[in-house]
């Protein structure tokens, strides 16, 4: 039995001795280099392109431009809003897009062309509009002016029952605005791939979270079937959701298509940050209302997300935002309004939790306010509010089973008590203890996110799982092996895996929203189910006894009376027939779209819960906070494996942190790991992972998922326990050294982003 | 200029390195040992760590003349007879490799941590391992790993 088992991952060994060849890593011997050129100024307008100075140096091939690209320059995962020019046609929309990409034999001769076309650009500059509110105001300078709907990208309303009177009759009632900042996913492994033309197709090999949608992207790019492209998902050093949009792909496949050779291309640390998208920074004004009694009433909440130059994700992020605005608690009436704006910044997109990591900072923020207001211990505030089995959802799902939430906050109830005990103060140190809750619905929002996969017998006695969907490090790999192994009866070694080949493998949909143990997991077991089918079906033509009652029980097709039979038996039968031991399996949550005006709906079929308690202490003479301690409750439905649900949490907690505590992107400013920070080993606390395990009953033997629930209460945790350390409470992220500073003078200077 | 260096026992004779070319270009374009990894370029994070004489560098800050008629150790040098280093196993059996990334690096940087200190304290681990960055596991199993191996190499792998 592999399930529950914290069974090695898969790829480890290979890992420790340096031999994963990732996208970065593939570069051969002979292929051509690419690098871009990316504006240094915008919003703009190119007025001239020259690539003769470049073309006259040593080496260099090729110049491409937007004229080059032969199918649609417009590219992004969701369909109604692909605005992505990947190289600019005429307007340059955000500082570091891409005017022009440069082909040359060397890596360094196609730098030296990029920047001889880089200073032979001619730009007209624009007016440009960098902040959100401003640019949803009359007048505004359009970021994208050929489109209908100005510099708004999406507004999405969730209402339930009557929230202005709700908060009117309240008896406490609390109001504050609550911001984020830009961040970057520093996936260790920079950008990286390598493409070839084959038989008159393109074949792209490269680091990627969705192998199967940058197929289809980048077969619109450049016009032909989907059938002429193949993508394979090069091993993938982490994404976060930074390897969601395609990266390098379209230059790889628009030089591998006119050139017709080899060619590979990376990015540098500075072109990662420059050249991909980042976490959405949110402004968050909420009021929210309780009773005497600390239930809560209702909550009114604005919220504006800066999208940046390209839509991107943007859309998702907008609606997990206002689908999560109420945190994971009983709220009977809402008012919410959550909207998208385009601006002249950065483009952001998809980052570990769309949105809700941000939003929790407000809903949790809501909550400790209303226990400071009513008296009341923060974790029993949570606990009185908590959703349960049975209760609906701000947008009216009721939810029938897996809601853990009371159950992590029991697990943490003893942790939180003894750390409040012994937090102490001293001369120049104060220490504080903070708690945050969230939920966190698994897979895409309101849409059809299926995943398929299929599963082979073959006819050595081996087993192969095909699956689109693709590892990156969180270790779907592994628990989908476990999975199939549990459901067919066999050792889990004994289960092969091809995974990410676009010509070998079918969609599973994005490795994103924490939805491939869940939807993937279900797939692989839809795929089982069938592959047993068909081994019945095949073992009763072959034995001739049609009306044989057989299944597969411990690896072998096993009859009432005790007698059984080899898979690989019927497989080798099958295979005399020209037929193959192959079943298919598909899974698609049952959701339901959200109505467009009241936002009531079913977005997902089910949920993770968590809460998350932090104890940190300030330096009072510098404003320097150290995390000492957080402890982590989960409740993952059920733990496939458990290390790896763990280190998820982990790493989960530390990404918190800095987004917590140190990180804050800005253009030209911080675009290497020297200016933005990211948590070292130093910085990491102690952490206790707890996981709960709360079944949902549409779960792979009752799984959910952890991958973004991870990260979503560290930082509110941490804004908790340094508010309590401080006496006042933060609001707006990172909290750095300044703004501790700030709310320990009692300076009424909480600076907003 | 013509580099000779020692890299994982073997004695290598490179003609033509261009005087600029750090340690970094040299074992990953010349020598095809792509374990060493690139992770910023700057010497901030650590992926590109090698053994230098026995102890840690960055190998995109140390420039590959600096490694002339010296021994240098990646990470497929540290494997002896195809058997994995305590280290290794000890990453391995202990949840520390997720993308695996920073693996290579971080288990070099341990090296030389346990190679000077058979005894290390947690605080001595980050210590020696703060300039190597991880985004996916927070450091705890890293953690884990480090004090498995120490005690492994002092008494012995079980």
């Amino acid at each position: 039995m592999s399930l529950g088992r914290s069974l090695i991952r898969v790829g480890a060994e290979e890992r420790v001795r340096g031999r994963t060849v990732f996208g970065y890593d593939l570069e051969r011997p002979g292929d051509l280099h690419l690098a871009a050129v990316r504006a240094d100024q915008a919003p703009a307008r190119i007025l001239a392109i020259d690539p003769g100075p470049a073309l006259a140096l040593p080496g260099v091939l090729r110049v491409f431009t937007a004229a080059d690209i032969p199918g649609e320059n417009r590219l992004g995962i969701i369909a109604s809003t692909r605005d992505h020019e990947f190289l600019a046609q005429e307007l340059v929309r955000q500082q570091g897009q891409a005017v022009a990409l440069v082909a040359a034999r060397t890596l360094a001769q196609a730098q030296a062309g990029a920047r001889a076309v880089a200073v032979a650009v001619r730009y007209q500059p624009l007016p440009g509009v960098f902040d959100p509110a401003q640019a949803l105001r009359e007048g505004a300078p359009l970021v994208h002016p050929e489109r209908p709907g100005g510099n708004l990208l999406h507004e999405r309303r969730i209402r339930r029952g009557d929230a202005e009177a709700a908060l009117r009759d309240s008896a406490v009632v609390v109001e504050a605005t609550y911001t984020t900042s830009p961040l970057e996913h520093c996936a260790l492994e920079l950008e990286g791939g390598r493409a070839e033309y084959v038989d008159g197709r393109v074949v792209v090999a490269a680091c990627t979270q969705n192998p199967h949608y940058d197929r289809q992207d980048l077969a619109r790019f450049l016009g032909v079937e989907p059938e002429r492209v193949r993508v394979i998902q090069a091993e993938t050093g982490g994404g976060f959701g930074g390897k969601l949009d395609l990266s390098l792909q379209p230059f790889l496949a628009l030089a591998a298509w006119h050139l017709k050779r080899p060619v590979c291309m990376r990015y540098t640390r500075e072109e990662s940050f420059r050249a991909t998208s980042k976490r959405h920074p949110l402004v968050m004004h909420f009021i929210t209302g309780a009773d005497e009694q600390g239930c809560l009433t209702g909550l009114q909440a604005r919220i504006l997300c800066d999208t940046g130059a390209f839509a991107s994700y943007g859309l998702a992020v907008n609606m997990r935002a206002a689908v999560h605005a109420s945190g994971p608690y009983l709220v009977p009436h809402l008012d919410v309004v959550s909207r998208a704006a385009y601006t002249n910044n950065p483009f952001t997109g998809a980052m570990r939790g769309f949105g809700v990591p941000q939003i929790a900072l407000a809903h949790e923020g809501q909550m400790d306010a209303l226990a400071l207001a009513l008296g009341r211990d923060p974790l029993e505030l949570r606990l009185r509010n908590a959703l349960r089995n049975g209760q609906a959802t701000g947008t009216g799902q009721v939810l029938h089973s897996g809601v853990g939430l009371a159950r992590c906050l029991e697990r943490l109830r003893p942790i939180y008590r003894r750390w409040q005990a012994r937090a102490a103060s001293g001369e120049d140190f104060r220490e504080g203890v903070g708690l945050a809750a969230m939920f966190y619905g698994i897979g895409n929002t309101g849409v059809s996110n299926p995943s398929t996969a299929q599963l082979e017998w073959g006819t050595d006695g081996r087993v192969t799982l095909f699956t689109g969907a693709a590892e990156i490090g969180q270790g779907s790999d592994t628990v989908l092996r476990q999975l199939a192994a549990t459901r067919l009866g066999i050792p889990v070694e004994e289960i092969d895996l091809c995974r990410g080949d676009t010509d070998r493998t079918t969609n599973a949909g994005a490795t994103s929203a924490s939805r491939q143990t869940y939807i993937s997991g279900n797939a692989v077991l839809a795929a089982a189910d069938n592959l047993e089918m068909q081994l019945v079906q095949a073992a009763r033509q072959m034995l001739g006894q049609h009306h044989l009652e057989l299944e597969l029980r411990g690896g072998r097709l096993a009859a009432p009376d005790g007698r059984s039979l080899a898979p690989a038996q019927v497989a080798r039968y099958l295979t005399g027939q020209g037929r193959r031991a192959r079943g298919a399996g598909r899974f698609d949550p049952n959701f339901s779209g959200l109505d467009p005006d009241t936002g009531q709906g079913r977005p997902y079929a089910a949920y993770a819960f968590a809460a998350q308690c932090a104890w940190v202490r300030v330096d009072t003479d510098s404003g320097l906070v150290r995390v000492k301690e957080v402890a982590a409750a989960h409740d993952v439905g059920r733990a496939i494996n458990p290390r790896g649900v763990m280190g998820q949490i982990c790493g989960g907690v530390a990404m918190g942190l800095g987004m917590a505590l140190m990180e804050q992107f800005r253009f030209g400013q911080t675009d290497n790991l020297h200016r933005y920070h990211i948590p070292t080993f130093l910085d990491a606390p102690r952490i206790t992972p707890l996981i709960v395990e709360e079944a949902e009953e549409t779960g792979p033997y009752g799984a959910k998922g952890v991958g973004e629930p991870a990260l979503i209460p560290t930082a509110p945790a941490v804004a908790a326990a340094v508010g309590r350390a401080v006496g006042r409470p933060l609001r707006h992220l990172p909290i750095s050294l300044e703004r501790v500073m700030a709310a320990l003078t009692h300076e009424e200077a909480e600076h907003a982003n | 200029m013509d580099l000779c260096l020692t890299v994982n026992g073997q004695p290598i004779s490179l003609p033509e390195v261009p005087g600029e070319a750090s340690l970094l270009e040299v074992l990953r374009g010349r020598l095809g040992l792509l374990g060493t990894k690139e992770g910023c370029g700057v010497g901030e994070c650590g992926a590109c760590t090698v053994l230098l004489d026995g102890r840690a560098v960055n190998s995109c800050l140390t420039a590959a003349w600096q490694a002339a008629g010296r021994q240098v150790t990646t990470i497929e040098g540290l494997a002896q007879g195809g058997q994995l280093h305590p280290l290794q196993r000890a990453f391995v059996e202990a949840g520390a490799v997720q993308c695996g990334f920073c693996t290579p690096g971080m288990i070099l940087a341990a090296w030389d941590l346990l190679q000077r200190n058979h005894h290390p304290s947690d605080q001595e681990i980050k210590q020696a391992l703060t300039g190597n960055l991880c985004r996916c596991t927070g450091y705890h199993d890293i953690l884990r790993a480090v004090r498995r191996a120490a005690r492994w190499l002092r008494e012995g792998a079980p």
